[in-house]
């Protein structure tokens, strides 16, 4: 799996101002366990460009901070 | 209570709003039922993003215990909150929550009534009638219009004379879903009235749910007020007239159901040859005929279909 180099090139998105700290729900639900926590930031951030847009990371975050950009083919 | 568990309740009471985001969700995940009282303290919280996140939670536990604190959340004065109430109850209510559902009918508080006038529709109790219909001469158009929606949803409700009167409600809205509602009962002045509204009323949506509510009905009385909507401006009246043709087969529509072959929109030709179909008359054989070359294939199908219908109707007859 590609590790990540340029974190807005992913679907996922994370807006790290709504991201709290405590809270590791995107990371538990997400079935492929590409989502981490930034150590130094404490804020969730996609780790591995691996992606089925299944959408739970978006629906299970309490603050809505996280977008997952769906490719136009498959919207 | 095992430790971890007593950690995030505590946090659920915490002064900081991401410590008590952060606290539910986790016991949302945790899914320990130990958690649905404190859970069902917190829809206390001063705010809506908790509230609302909290109903989620108590809605994936699903216990019953959860149903008459939800009710009272129908008439949040917060959107989300509502929304989320009501999208709860209506998979966890059951016929058991019908006294409930009816006191929050008479509290007063708008939002409520109207939530709750929409899941009385999932529990279909003809025992809510009495309850739903002082809605009928409510000052506001969203209960009115709730309320005869909702009587569409009761089982074994086949009269109901006030009812009717919302059908010339000065609101399109209200009369729109009380047109569908007509649909389903029985009362004397139905039909005539149906026909009227079909013919004349100024909103289209409501002539065309009329036309659906005759189909429904499917009573020979509706016959001439059918045959005058074919010639209605909007297609879609024109086309759930044909419908309503379909099951009521009379010679009287044959001549307009010809020229309905002619439409301007394909739903409208297609329907009409399954009515000319259902009427089996020689008459329109030519009509029917020339249709098989229509742009629209599933006109041309269900031509194929009504001219082999008529063909076998008419051996049938010769052979009787």
């Amino acid at each position: 799996m590609a590790q990540t180099s340029q974190r807005v090139d992913v679907p996922v998105i994370v807006d790290e101002s709504k991201c709290l700290e405590k809270c590791n729900a995107c990371i538990e639900v997400c079935p492929l366990d590409v989502l981490v926590k930034n150590p130094e930031t404490g804020k969730a951030y996609m780790k591995y460009d691996e992606c089925w847009f299944c959408l739970p990371c978006e629906k299970e975050c309490p603050t809505g901070a996280i977008t997952v950009q769906i490719p136009f083919l498959l919207r | 209570m095992d430790s971890e568990l007593d950690q995030w309740i505590t946090l659920l009471r915490s002064p900081l709003l991401d410590d008590r985001l952060v606290a539910i969700k986790t016991l949302q995940h945790l899914g320990d039922e130990d958690a649905i009282a404190p859970l069902i303290d917190a829809l206390q919280d001063d705010d809506p993003t908790v509230q609302t996140l909290v109903i989620t939670t108590l809605w994936e536990f699903a216990h019953p215990s959860a149903i008459p604190p939800l009710l009272g959340c129908l008439g949040s004065p917060h959107e989300a909150v509502r929304n989320e109430a009501l999208s709860a109850l209506k998979e966890l209510v059951s016929t058991d929550d019908l006294m409930k559902l009816l006191d929050v009918l008479q509290t007063g508080n708008f939002h409520a009534q109207l939530n709750a006038l929409v899941l009385l529709r999932k529990i279909h109790d003809a025992q809510a009638l009495p309850f739903i219909l002082p809605f009928f001469e409510s000052e506001n158009v969203e209960l009115r219009e709730a309320a005869v929606t909702t009587l569409r949803y009761l089982n074994q409700v086949v009269r109901c004379e006030p009812a009717l009167a919302l059908a010339q409600d000065p609101s399109e809205t209200v009369r729109r879903a009380a047109v569908l509602t007509l649909g389903h009962l029985s009362d004397d002045g139905v039909v005539p009235l149906l026909s009227t509204l079909l013919t004349q009323d100024a909103d289209w949506q409501v002539r065309r749910n009329a036309a659906q509510a005759l189909d429904i009905l499917a009573d020979p009385a509706a016959i001439a007020a059918l045959v005058a909507a074919l010639t209605d401006p909007e297609w879609q009246v024109r086309k759930f007239a044909v419908r309503a043709l379909q099951k009521n087969a009379d010679p009287r529509a044959l001549p307009t159901l010809i020229n309905a072959l002619a439409d301007d929109f394909s739903d409208v030709r297609r329907d009409a040859a399954t009515a000319l179909g259902n009427l089996g008359q020689a008459e329109a054989l030519s009509a029917l005929q020339q249709t098989l070359n229509d742009p629209d294939i599933d006109v041309r199908i269900f031509s194929e279909r009504a001219i082999a219908k008529i063909n076998q109707t008419l051996a049938a007859t010769a052979h009787g």
